[in-house]
């Protein structure tokens, strides 16, 4: 225990770096998942193509082969890249494959029906998107969403493998330093702590997400919002 | 302006088919300004396809279709946007917007429209919601009313857009029986206040009170048209008088 108080301000520092690479990439990953998302249910083929690409590429494809491949790849194309950057830049472009995959589904899972009932009544392509769509896909985004982020928060732990002294690597170091010098392995100890922090960040995630859900919850709607009494037409 | 008994409507020679099936072969038909146009037959005749085809929600693969005078690009949907305007629709999954309140579904295109500022859309609205009988649901969202509500409620928000003609692609035929009269005593409403109505439907009693003019079409073409009296008890042709007696 006095070991973490040693320690305390060093795995602040730590958990600085975590915080702020965190937010960065949440918040660049939902642009991003926004984007493609929205693309890949364009009128346009070649837009719905590039999506489907970019979809495809970052999301087959794991996470630390990603962020190695940009780290040591960047400085080849000429763009020399921090660790920090780095980091920031494969969990975004990560990130958001997968998120705008959560994004199309979302889409998708509003019934074609509102889209002909909003053509009909003389709104505009991006209008119904605006104003009848997107608000409700936000119901089926949301849960799926709040698992990706969770995922992006963690994997932050990551990019001590090229060198940004987030809080897991953080950690790492005191467990090594207090076994040379001490003899002993408190390993458990503090890789316990850390589990306990990522523990208490990734749930305020959910808890914001579930807060979210029930405000979203008022109209009275389901996931899948289907109209009563619908059959099928002649 | 047309003076009124010119045709507000007019279309030739449409012909549509999905995939293999011609869902519309040669279909003329005229709608005049005020008139009542209702649209019968089976399934699969072709009825929707061709109400569709009014609004632009189907584009005809061939045919010509005129507005008030005008010619309509078929295939342009930015043209067939603005007719929206003036051609309102009513489904028959009534398909209100659920995460928006009554209210906020019924102002929500004219003011994307610019017919009229939020204000005033609200203003409007309320006075719908009025006319449909509703006042008091103003601030419910659609999953609290019940069918027959939420179809009055899709009429007052196609009638937001002040349309000139409005169609109804089967508007009860998803209801519980005991909703569908309130629906029909409105439609009759707005028949009697001198809207220019497309009705297609089964409900052969509306048919026969507020149609002028009566279609019947099976397999993607028209059979017959003509006043109720004459689609109802006098038919010139033997399917007509086959499906009347199947429905009757």
């Amino acid at each position: 225990m006095a070991l973490l108080l040693e320690n305390l301000g060093f795995f602040l520092s730590g958990l600085e770096f975590t915080v702020r690479l965190a937010l960065l990439t949440l918040v660049c990953a939902i642009v991003v998942s926004v984007l493609i998302g929205l693309m890949s249910v364009s009128q346009w083929r070649g837009l719905r193509v590039a999506a489907l690409c970019y979809v495809e590429f970052w999301r087959d494809i794991p996470l630390l082969v990603n962020l190695l491949f940009i780290y040591f790849g960047a400085p080849l194309v000429g763009v020399p890249l921090k660790p920090f950057a780095a980091a920031l830049l494969s969990l975004t472009l990560w990130g958001g494959a997968n998120g705008a995959e959560i994004v199309r589904g979302g889409i998708n899972a509003i019934g074609r029906h509102q889209f002909v009932s909003a053509t009909a009544l003389g709104l505009k392509r991006w209008e119904i998107y605006r104003y009848v769509v997107l608000p409700q896909a936000l119901m089926p985004i949301l849960p799926p969403m709040t698992g990706l982020c969770t995922t992006l928060v963690q994997a932050t732990s990551l990019a001590s493998l090229v060198g940004v002294n987030e809080f897991f690597r953080i950690t790492q170091i005191v467990v090594e330093r207090t076994t040379m010098q001490s003899g002993h392995s408190p390993a458990f100890l503090v890789y316990g702590f850390a589990l306990m922090v990522y523990f208490a960040i990734c749930s305020a995630l959910t808890r914001l997400s579930r807060y979210l859900e029930q405000r979203l919850q008022k109209t009275g709607t389901s996931a899948i919002a289907a109209p009563r009494g619908f059959k099928e037409s002649a | 302006m047309q003076a009124s008994g010119a045709p507000l409507i007019e279309a030739r020679n449409l012909a549509k088919a999905f995939g293999r099936t011609q869902a519309l072969a040669d279909v003329s038909c005229s709608i005049a300004s005020g008139e009542r146009l209702v649209v019968i037959g089976p399934s699969g005749s072709g009825k929707s396809t061709l109400i569709r085809c009014l609004n632009g929600l189907v584009k005809p693969d061939a045919g010509k279709i005129t507005f008030d005078g005008d010619t309509i690009e078929l295939s342009s949907e930015a043209h067939w946007r603005r007719l929206r305007q003036r051609v309102g629709m009513v489904f028959q999954d009534y398909t209100l917007f659920p995460h928006l309140t009554a209210i906020e579904n019924i102002g929500l295109a004219p003011v994307r429209a610019g017919l009229m500022s939020k204000s005033e859309a609200e203003l409007e609205a309320r006075r719908l919601l009025e006319r449909v009988q509703l006042a008091e649901k103003a601030t419910s969202y659609p999953a609290f009313l019940s069918g027959g509500q939420q179809q009055r409620v899709a009429i007052a928000r196609a009638l937001a857009m002040r349309p000139q003609v409005l169609l109804f692609d089967e508007p009860t035929s998803a209801l519980d029986p005991e909703m569908i009269k309130e629906v029909l005593d409105l439609m009759v409403s707005l028949a009697r206040d001198g809207m220019t109505m497309v009705v297609v439907t089964h409900e052969m009693g509306f048919a026969r009170a507020v149609a002028d003019r009566v279609l019947f079409m099976e397999a993607g073409r028209i059979v017959e048209a003509g006043p109720p009296d004459q689609i109802f008890s006098n038919q010139n042709d033997s399917r007509t008088r086959e499906f009347v007696r199947r429905i009757a």
